[in-house]
């Protein structure tokens, strides 16, 4: 090829008069920069690579983190490691069989992007969201064929890595990008579900059910949330020293305290005493994460199932726990249970919601399954979604779920892993799809702040532009 | 021409304790962006660098709003048109120019604050780096003069006593370190099979609740005694099958619990009716540590005396200093003429490396530079505040310091810094070196 023809074929001479005349039209104070930047933004991104590698989530177990280079720039996604282990056989391992288990999925989601994924995604353009999740999905069907193990997180950390790659490309923030893809402009941020005391499966008190959580509904802004939040999580810590001695200071797996409590008033009366400490009676409220899947055996639900010396008197029934349920509503400013009864109990789920005392979020009951939404939204089995985009596999898919609870006016809940990493993703998943809520753990630990501190950069870029959910939070941008 | 720095802006965010911290983000004229985010301790030393924060009720009197607004103020439009290239004239020009405050131990930060001035130092030098196009760590090798870079031992932190945890432990934090790795990959692989090996342990002798975890990621068990700590992570490292290649490292930080009064170091400080019973001299404390490291593989020690008791910390270093690493935190905070004095009285032989004690990098440098001349160790350290910015990761693989403390293979602002350091050792490929065994010295002085 000659100089003529490789400056024809490229159309060099024009656009580089384009760039030297935008240069002289903006007066641009360093034009070379500025021709250099001119010239950069008419070269098309394409996707040149996809490379992984094992890293570490937050509770040092092995995870996958995708670097997706374009011919521009490295993007770079990772995401929770241990989510990939739900089903039974990964119950019925002990912890040590667990994390080997967790190191060969690793391991071969390693391998299986740095190979086929990436040789399906070459060449593709980073803006095309959809067409890349296809790409992906279509692999995870092929995996799933050749049963090579789960591999969801991994195929989502590449997901989230295309989609960074594709706002960078448009040159717009993730959350825009993702506001974007969702199809409508604007965005919200969320009303955080702060976790302040872990109990359930993982936590070495008596408290049943999983999590309890505040929500500064009453907030002026999202700034304004998590000074609520934080204020009143170190005044819980001192409500729970003067009370249980500092033994119950350390955090669990989402930074929450456990102090040595068996019932569930008990817990919501130690949260309650910290927002008065704080001074915010009245614009912060209650949730919970019952997570009651783990203590139900056959029809009844066991509230003392981490007791070693059980009463008897607290095997419930499912409509027992409706009684329950009822009686703490009316006690407390408790307008969230997630995750209320076993992912099978369709029916008594149906009844809480019917109710119509709280939001009824479903967790195990959905799986963010579209299948499990559709028929939930029919039976009226629950009022919100908690989106947990591993569960779903890709970015395009997550947002699909999103928009079939919002078509049906439900809240929707984006919600963190256990075995979070530092990725800060669900962040402006929840603004770009305006869910409304975002439960991120505490305001502790790393992989739990990371969430947080990305909505405070959020808010600040959007300026007056930003909306906090506020009051709205169960309602935002439902069509 | 060279880019030049367009702007700096500072906000509020969160560290992983939920207290408020300055971050700083830095534009250049080519489009260079860089962000940094400090640290901040809870046991911090008396001669630190001041940190700057709000008081009055807002966050419990631990907002940053002040040391943002110098940032924003005072800080950013002073160094509009600079070359972040420069580290060194621009964190001199904030330090002595802009600050200036000075007390007898060197410059204290006292007017702007550490916090502000550090997050301003941390994000510039990234974006030198951005702008010379050279990862971090070489650019921090390229300031310090050092030619050959070399990954860290990492002392993981995986029992917490002293002021980061509620048990009635003294002693601050129990390492372990895999200093028989034949890399950092596999270093992190032993660390997180004992920590989980310790994990069982700890569940089955104190139950679920010992289970859950203190600032840094460390268990807290509520053990009696230090030795039992020591116990534990016998126990642990011989589970995993790693006796011999992982040792281990103790965090004192004994002026937690020095009387100045009496010149006593109680051992039962955490005990709420303490009839001081406890109580020891410096003397008898020094034997404490000597019997510990007769009987379990203790590498290094680390703050075994109060921060102003240089005598015994001389006598210490003397007795067992060629055995174990002696590492002066609160003694040192990373400030050059301290490290001047503790190098010429023989007080330790190894120096800390925390960034925000200091409150620059071009004062880090130094500080590491010296030691590295007297033939001391270095741990760059972590504070038990952090965010997910990696920086102190590729500055221990910048100064080639041989160490690294940045917690527990545990919580997210932790694991952030080991994951760095798993991508650095991966971009360097077959010219990556793990200082292993010769963790205290692992490169010639530069």
């Amino acid at each position: 090829m000659s100089v003529q023809e490789y400056l024809e074929k490229h159309l060099l001479s024009r656009k580089i008069e384009e760039a030297v005349n935008a240069a002289v039209r903006a007066k641009a104070p360093d034009p070379v920069l500025f021709i250099a930047g001119h010239m950069r933004r008419a070269a098309p991104a394409v996707i040149t690579r996809v490379r992984a590698r094992q890293i570490l989530d937050g509770h040092g177990a092995p995870a996958v983190e995708v670097e997706l280079h374009t011919n521009k720039a490295i993007h770079r996604a990772s995401a929770a490691g241990s989510g990939a282990l739900e089903g039974a056989a990964a119950d019925a391992a002990g912890a040590a069989e667990r994390r080997k288990i967790l190191a060969k999925v690793v391991a071969d989601s390693v391998r299986m992007i740095n190979d086929k994924v990436s040789e399906a995604l070459v060449g593709m353009d980073p803006q095309e969201q959809s067409q890349i999740d296809q790409a992906i999905m279509d692999l995870n069907k092929a995996r799933h064929k050749a049963e090579l193990g789960v591999g969801a997180n991994a195929m989502l950390a590449v997901s989230i890595a295309a989609c960074k790659a594709g706002a960078a490309e448009k040159e717009v923030p993730l959350y825009k990008h993702i506001a974007n893809l969702v199809g409508k402009s604007a965005t919200t941020l969320p009303v955080p579900a702060i976790t302040v005391i872990n109990g359930g499966k993982h936590a070495g008190n008596g408290l049943p059910i999983q999590e309890i959580m505040i929500l500064p509904i009453g907030a002026k802004n999202f700034e304004e949330a998590m000074q609520m939040g934080s204020e009143t999580y170190h005044h819980l810590k001192d409500v729970i020293l003067e009370k249980y001695g500092s033994d119950s200071c350390n955090i669990g797996d989402h930074g929450g305290f456990a102090p040595n409590i068996s019932s569930i008033s008990e817990g919501l009366d130690l949260v309650i005493a910290a927002i008065e400490r704080a001074g915010y009676n009245g614009r912060i409220k209650l949730a919970i994460d019952v997570a009651a899947t783990d203590f139900c055996t056959g029809k009844k639900y066991d509230l003392e199932f981490k007791s070693t010396k059980k009463s008897g008197q607290n095997f419930k029934t499912a409509d027992d726990m409706i009684e329950i349920y009822s009686q703490l509503c009316s006690e407390y400013p408790l307008v969230s249970i997630e995750q209320p009864f076993d992912k099978d109990d369709w029916e008594h789920s149906k009844k809480l919601t019917t109710l119509e005392l709280c939001q009824v979020a479903g967790d195990d009951l959905l799986m963010s399954d579209p299948e499990r939404i559709k028929r939930a939204v029919n039976e009226y089995t629950c009022n919100a979604l908690v989106l947990k985009a591993n569960q779903v596999g890709t970015v395009t898919e997550a947002i699909e779920v999103v928009k079939q609870a919002k078509d049906a006016h439900w809240g929707v809940m984006v919600s963190h892993r256990s075995g979070d990493t530092e990725d800060s993703f669900i962040a402006d998943l929840a603004v770009g799809a305006s869910a409304g809520q975002i439960k991120a753990g505490a305001p502790c630990r790393g992989e739990c702040l990371t969430n947080y501190n990305q909505l405070l950069r959020i808010e600040g870029e959007l300026g007056s532009e930003g909306v906090y959910a506020g009051e709205n939070w169960r309602t935002v941008n439902t069509s | 021409m060279a880019a030049t720095i367009q702007s700096v802006k500072a906000r509020q965010i969160f560290d992983s304790r939920g207290n408020p911290t300055v971050e700083v983000d830095v534009f250049c004229s080519d489009g260079t962006f860089a962000r940094a985010a400090v640290p901040s301790g809870a046991s911090t030393g008396v001669y630190e660098a001041l940190e700057l924060r709000d008081g009055g009720s807002d966050y419990l009197g631990k907002g940053v709003s002040k040391a943002v607004n110098n940032v924003n103020s005072v800080i950013g439009p002073a160094l509009i048109g600079k070359d972040p290239t420069a580290q060194t004239e621009i964190d001199n020009f904030m330090v002595q120019q802009l600050d200036g405050t000075k007390n007898e131990w060197g410059w204290c930060k006292q007017k702007l604050g550490a916090n502000a001035i550090l997050a301003v130092s941390l994000a510039v030098c990234k974006a030198g780096a951005s702008i010379k196009r050279i990862p971090l760590y070489q650019h921090i090798a390229n300031l310090a003069g050092n030619k050959q870079l070399v990954l860290p031992v990492p002392a993981f932190n995986v029992i917490n006593g002293g002021s980061h945890a509620g048990n009635k432990l003294a002693m601050q934090e129990f390492m372990i370190l895999p200093t028989g790795a034949a890399s950092f990959k596999e270093a992190m692989k032993m660390g997180v099979e004992v920590y989980h090996h310790l994990k069982s342990v700890i569940k089955k002798k104190y139950g679920q609740d010992a289970t859950n975890v203190g600032d840094e990621g460390g268990f807290a068990p509520n053990i009696q005694e230090n030795k039992e700590g020591l116990e534990l992570l016998k126990t642990a490292i011989e589970k995993a099958g790693y006796t011999g290649k992982v040792v281990i490292g103790m965090d004192v930080a004994a002026s937690e619990f020095y009387s100045d009064k009496d010149q006593t170091y109680d051992l039962n400080f955490k005990e709420e009716n303490n009839d001081g019973s406890q109580k020891i001299s410096g003397d008898s404390l020094k034997n404490v540590y000597k019997s510990f490291v007769s009987e379990y593989p203790i590498v290094s020690i680390e703050d075994p005396f109060d921060q102003d008791d240089w005598v015994h910390y001389a006598k210490m270093t003397e007795e067992i200093g060629e055995q174990v690493q002696i590492v002066g935190d609160d003694l040192l905070v990373t400030n050059p003429t301290r490290v001047a004095k503790a190098i010429k009285e023989k007080s330790c032989n190894a120096l800390l490396l925390k960034v925000n004690q200091i409150g620059s990098v071009t004062e880090s440098i130094e500080a590491v530079k010296m030691s590295k001349r007297a033939g001391w160790g270095v741990m760059t350290s972590h504070r038990s505040g952090e965010t997910e910015d990696t920086f102190i990761a590729d500055l221990a693989v910048g100064l080639s310091t041989g160490q690294i403390k940045t917690g527990a293979p545990c919580r997210s602002e932790r694991l952030a810094k080991y994951n760095q350091l798993l991508r650095i050792e991966e971009e360097l490929g077959a010219i990556a070196v793990y200082a292993g065994a010769k963790f205290r010295a692992p490169v010639e002085p530069y």
